[in-house]
C-alpha cells in the first residue's frame, strides 16, 4: 500500500507521554499562581509573559501528544485502518462544528470556544478511531 | 458484494493470517472482507484473487443491490 504521511507507532506512546506529562506540570503551575490566560481575559494579557509561556507550553504538549496520539501509524497501516482513519476524521469534524455552531450560538465566552476547537476535534477522533479497532480486534478473537 | 474467500481458502488449506501476509494486511481486514463488512480496493482484490490463481469475479460476486 502507498506510504501516507503518518508518524512512527511508537509516537503513540510518546503521545501518550506528553499528555500525561501535561497534568502534573499544569496543575503544578496553577497551584504556583499561574492563571490561564483564557481563563482572566481582563488580567494580564500582555504576551511572552510568564503566564502566557507557561500556557502556552502545556497547551503544546497536550496538543502536540494529542496530535502524535492520533496520527501515529498502525503496527500493519492496511487499506482498512486507512478507511477507517478516514471516517473517523470526517466524523470528528462533523462533531467539532455542530459544537462550534451550538456554543457560538448559545454562549458568549469565545476564548474558552477556541480552546473547545482546539481539543474537540483532536479528542474524538481518538476515540472513535480507538474504538473501532478495538470492535474489529474483538470480532477477530471472539471468532478464534 | 459477496465473496468465496473462505472457500477458495479451504481449498488451498491456508490461514486469515496466512492469506493476510501474502497479501499485505492484516488479519482484521482478511476477517472483515471475509464476513462481508468490509468492500476491499480492486487493488487488493485482484491480489486476493491472485493469491487463489483465479479471476477476480471468481472470488469475489456483484449483488443485486450494488
Amino acid at each position: 500500500m502507498k506510504q501516507h504521511l503518518l508518524f512512527p507507532y511508537w509516537c503513540r506512546y510518546l503521545g501518550w507521554g506528553l499528555v500525561i506529562a501535561h497534568v502534573p506540570i499544569s496543575m503544578i503551575g496553577r497551584m504556583s499562581g499561574m492563571i490561564n490566560p483564557l481563563d482572566n481575559p481582563a488580567g494580564n494579557t500582555g504576551i511572552f509573559t510568564g503566564e502566557h509561556l507557561f500556557f502556552i507550553g502545556t497547551t503544546l504538549l497536550m496538543a502536540l501528544g494529542l496530535f502524535f496520539v492520533a496520527f501515529a501509524s498502525e503496527k500493519i497501516e492496511d487499506e482498512q485502518i486507512w478507511h477507517i482513519r478516514l471516517d473517523s476524521l470526517r466524523w470528528a469534524i462533523y462533531i467539532n462544528y455542530l459544537v462550534l455552531i451550538v456554543s457560538l450560538v448559545f454562549v458568549k465566552d469565545t476564548a474558552h470556544i477556541l480552546e473547545l476547537n482546539l481539543w474537540v476535534p483532536l479528542i474524538f477522533f481518538i476515540i472513535r478511531f480507538r474504538w473501532i479497532i478495538f470492535r474489529l480486534t474483538r470480532s477477530l478473537s471472539r471468532e478464534k | 458484494m459477496k465473496n468465496n474467500i473462505r472457500i477458495a481458502r479451504a481449498v488451498k488449506n491456508i490461514t486469515q493470517a496466512e492469506l493476510a501476509e501474502q497479501v499485505g494486511v492484516s488479519r482484521q481486514t482478511i476477517n472483515t472482507i471475509e464476513s462481508n463488512k468490509y468492500v476491499p480496493s480492486t487493488v487488493l482484490a485482484l491480489k486476493i484473487a491472485r493469491v487463489f490463481g483465479k479471476p477476480v469475479e471468481e472470488i469475489f460476486i456483484l449483488e443485486d443491490g450494488d
